[in-house]
């Protein structure tokens, strides 16, 4: 009598079939840069690890996503919320207009890149550019140029109140505070040893002034990892921040890149390195977190050099509105996104 | 009786030696271009070199080259570097101090020299007879700062193989032949 077969776990076929999968894979992994440099063997034998500091603490997310749209533009590098709610988006040689949900309501074109955008109580826009302020009435035709007062100017932040415009120069490492006409009032920020002000320290060009309800300016002194506070007329109040990888701290050699506040006086930061957007309390307590960096996928994978990216501005900006929702701009997704605090439980 | 006029030849004997030896003379001016040209593509050399824009600080240039160590090396562009005192491409992710101990710096053979210049500013240079082309520098600077550390093949260390056995395995797709009258990339630009 014949024994019955014992069946294999595996037939020919099976193996051939497997075989060829794995093969493709292969074929698949190898095409692909990112997995290449990613692949057993080929790492670098002491890589530069962060990988820890790249997940967030979900107890510590405090905001949700409402919605996100497209920068209108490409090249958006700034944005501002308008005195009627609208935001002011500065991308390629454009400034933009835009309602909360992304729908265009005017756009002014520029000769050169604008670099920063504020709109001051009455409806009036100022537009940086690399070395000078235009300076646009509330339907856009230009009334004014104000050249910067010193060679070297890199703005990139612009502050409007009803009788004030500041200028942050990250070139000239000092916020320039002029009257609605354009003149020089003061200089603030520059190294001052009588008045005890170290001076900003910017290996970058990411200088940023913000008024806080308590009627000081705010402003990033970025190589320091400071935020500092700052009377109009040029007194270092007080500062806060340390720098770190960790989530309370301000990660790489110099962030916080941008400054945003919430109508309750709280301050909300953006990092670049490791792509993240906090809310401190107003004496620089970490309250939460808005996005972590696990949120910014594409930002990341551009930081870590595993993306292409024709735009070498990688760095987050946001904004608040008067109802306490940030807008985070992404230039390497060109994307906005709207936060609102998370719901109570 | 008219004799009809004979119907003339597309081509008579004339014509046709006529066109042969012209034919023949631009074949052979065009060979002599041609040589000339191809001589001349010959004594142009090229060499290898890494592509910033291009590169992913994979470290693959630190074990791939045939030369140990390997002839790719940091270089440090001064207009582009912040001069920071916490410096991503010379600090770990975490130090425990802003000091030059080993246990602080991110490079395995302490080959950048840090130095001061004066409050909060430091100089970062590289020693490139320790430098081994890791790019754990080059991935710190770049993704935190400037970007002012980069790789390249230095070319007084370079062997030119015919196929290099870094471009083979690289990440990025970074290594291409460039004249060897001009043999360096220069960085120029900084992120933002």
């Amino acid at each position: 009598m014949k024994p019955p077969s014992h069946r294999t776990t595996l037939n020919r076929r099976e193996f051939l079939r497997a075989g060829g999968g794995l093969g493709l894979a292969g074929l698949v992994a190898s095409a692909n840069p990112a997995a290449r440099a990613a692949a057993p063997g080929r790492a670098s034998p002491s890589a530069y690890d962060v990988s820890r500091f790249e997940t967030t603490d979900p107890r510590l997310i405090g905001y949700v996503e409402l919605r996100r749209f497209k920068a209108p533009r490409p090249d958006a590098r700034r944005l501002a919320v308008g005195p009627e709610g609208r935001l002011w988006i500065a991308a390629g040689h454009y400034v933009v207009a835009a309602g909360e949900t992304g729908a265009v309501w005017v756009e002014i074109a520029f000769n050169n890149p604008v670099r920063c955008v504020a709109v001051a109580p009455d409806g009036v826009v100022y537009a940086g550019l690399r070395d000078h302020v235009e300076v646009l009435d509330a339907a856009g035709k230009r009334t004014a140029v104000w050249e910067s007062p010193r060679n070297r100017a890199w703005l990139t932040g612009l502050l409007a109140t009803a009788d004030t415009v500041f200028a942050a120069d990250s070139g000239n490492r000092v916020i320039w505070r002029h009257d609605r006409a354009g003149q020089v009032l003061g200089r603030l920020g520059e190294k001052d040893k009588d008045r005890d002000i170290p001076g900003f320290v910017l290996p970058s060009p990411h200088l940023d002034v913000e008024l806080h309800p308590d009627g000081l300016l705010r402003v990033n002194n970025t190589g320091r990892h400071l935020v500092e506070a700052y009377t109009f007329d040029g007194d270092r109040e007080f500062f806060w921040g340390k720098p770190g990888m960790g989530i309370e701290a301000f990660c790489g050699c110099c962030n916080p890149i941008a400054l945003a506040v919430l109508p309750d006086g709280r301050i909300v930061t953006a990092e670049k390195g490791l792509p993240r957007v906090k809310v401190y309390g107003a004496q620089g307590n970490l309250e939460c977190v808005v996005a972590g960096v696990e949120s910014f996928p594409e930002n990341l994978r551009a930081t870590r050099g595993e993306s292409r990216n024709d735009t070498l501005n990688l760095s987050l900006d946001i904004a608040a509105d008067s109802q306490g929702r940030i807008y985070i701009l992404d230039p390497v997704s060109a994307e906005i996104r709207v936060m609102a605090p998370k719901p109570a439980a | 009786m008219s004799v009809p006029p004979k119907p003339e030849s597309p081509l008579n004997r004339r014509q046709f030696l006529r066109d042969g030896a012209r034919v023949a003379a631009m074949t052979g001016l065009g060979a002599i271009f041609g040589l000339a040209a191809t001589r001349s593509a010959k004594d142009q050399s090229y060499v290898w070199q890494i592509d910033p824009a291009r590169c992913v600080y994979c470290g693959n240039c630190a074990t791939a080259c045939v030369l140990k160590p390997s002839a790719v090396k940091c270089v440090q562009s001064y207009p582009i570097c912040g001069y920071c005192d916490l410096c991503t491409g010379y600090f770990v992710p975490e130090p425990n101090a802003l000091n030059t101990g080993a246990e602080n710096q991110v490079c395995p053979t302490a080959a950048i020299e840090r130095r001061f210049i004066e409050d909060p500013y430091y100089e970062y240079n590289i020693n490139e007879d320790l430098c081994i082309g890791c790019a754990r520098c080059v991935e710190g600077c770049t993704r935190f700062g400037n970007g002012s550390f980069y790789l390249q093949v230095r070319h007084d260390r370079c062997l030119n193989c015919n196929e290099c056995s870094i471009a083979r395995v690289c990440a990025g797709d970074a290594f291409r032949r460039v004249p060897a009258s001009q043999p360096y990339i220069i960085k120029l630009t900084a992120h933002e």
